[in-house]
């Protein structure tokens, strides 16, 4: 008898753990992804001469300097906020050069396409979820760089 | 030899419970029949033996009080038997099942939270990431990935300069 309230028990609590995990699985809350795209500079010194330029987001500096560069400092150049539906692209302009596409594959997953000066350059997917950076970069003028941080917006 | 009916009908006669008229035969056959005299005569040895078995057996108390002492062990034993459970509420029964249901799905809800949490490779869809796909336009792309798990970053690193024929000129010494 008392095995049988143990087993019980058990199956009532699995039903319900599953019924919860259904219910904060990816798959069952919004797909919609809100996304925040960065286009950022990176140099050695510690100005910008570009007064609009302003230093990052100290959390995603952080994470930057973790990257085995030699640059000091991180400017942002353009920021955008913006969502995409599930199956759905989104195409944003972060410079007169630089246009990235952004499609929600589901289930946090991204694939992110870099425009340059109206040519495809690269596309790259890749899961994204809360608190995490997808970085792309490359060499910009006089020893410096470029890159595009996309993350999740908070 | 005397029959059943005729043993009970001495015994009676022995015990002084016949009628009068029944009583007078019985001694008539008494005086007739030896093995009638017989039983009755082991009647009386045997109804002097009991009474004198009885009379060495002394209480220490009264009769009264022995039988009083018997009855409130009767009363006692009868106390502690268990009582027969009333049914369960349907309402406790339920609880007893859906607490620890309750606690063993909180646990897991736990875990699930935790994971997501703090990323633990339990299959959940999250923990270890898998290297980005990447897919290059660029013919000569010297592109790589690199992945820090613990920082939650993922970098790709193209060669497509940012402002073409200027970046190409200085040299590829953007790494530490």
């Amino acid at each position: 008898m008392r095995t049988k309230q143990l087993v019980a028990s058990w199956l009532a609590g699995t039903a319900v753990a599953t019924f919860l995990l259904g219910m904060t699985t990816p798959s069952a809350v919004a797909a919609d992804l809100k996304l925040e795209a960065q286009l950022i500079w990176g140099t050695a010194d510690a100005k910008s001469p570009d007064p609009n330029h302003k230093p990052v987001d100290p959390e995603v500096a952080k994470k930057l300097k973790t990257l085995p560069f030699k640059w000091a400092n991180y400017f942002e150049v353009n920021r955008r906020q913006f969502v995409v539906p599930e199956s759905g692209v989104r195409k944003e302009i972060m410079s007169k050069d630089c246009e990235i596409r952004v499609k929600n594959l589901g289930r946090a997953m991204v694939e992110l396409a870099l425009v340059g000066r109206g040519a495809p350059v690269g596309k790259i997917t890749q899961a994204l979820p809360k608190k995490e950076l997808l970085v792309t970069g490359g060499n910009a003028p006089n020893f410096t760089a470029w890159f595009v941080v996309l993350k999740q917006a908070e | 030899m005397m029959d059943h009916a005729s043993q009970l009908e001495l015994q009676a006669f022995f015990d002084g419970e016949l009628p009068e008229n029944e009583a007078h035969d019985m001694a008539n056959r008494l005086a007739r029949e030896s093995d009638a005299a017989a039983l009755l005569t082991e009647l009386r040895n045997t109804s002097k033996a009991l009474k004198g078995f009885e009379s060495d057996i002394k209480l220490p108390e009264s009769r009264e009080f022995f039988w009083s002492k018997i009855e409130r062990d009767i009363a006692r034993l009868e106390q502690a038997e268990p009582a027969v459970r009333a049914p369960e509420p349907l309402l406790a029964r339920w609880r007893r099942l859906l607490v620890p249901a309750s606690a063993f799905a909180a646990l897991v809800l736990m875990v699930v939270v935790a994971a997501r949490q703090w990323e633990l490779p339990i299959g959940f869809g999250s923990g270890v990431r898998p290297a980005p796909v990447l897919e290059t336009a660029l013919a000569d792309s010297g592109a790589f990935t690199y992945r820090d798990q613990s920082e939650g970053i993922t970098l790709v690193w193209l060669s497509y300069p940012g402002e073409k024929g200027v970046a190409d000129s200085g040299p590829a010494d953007t790494l530490q």
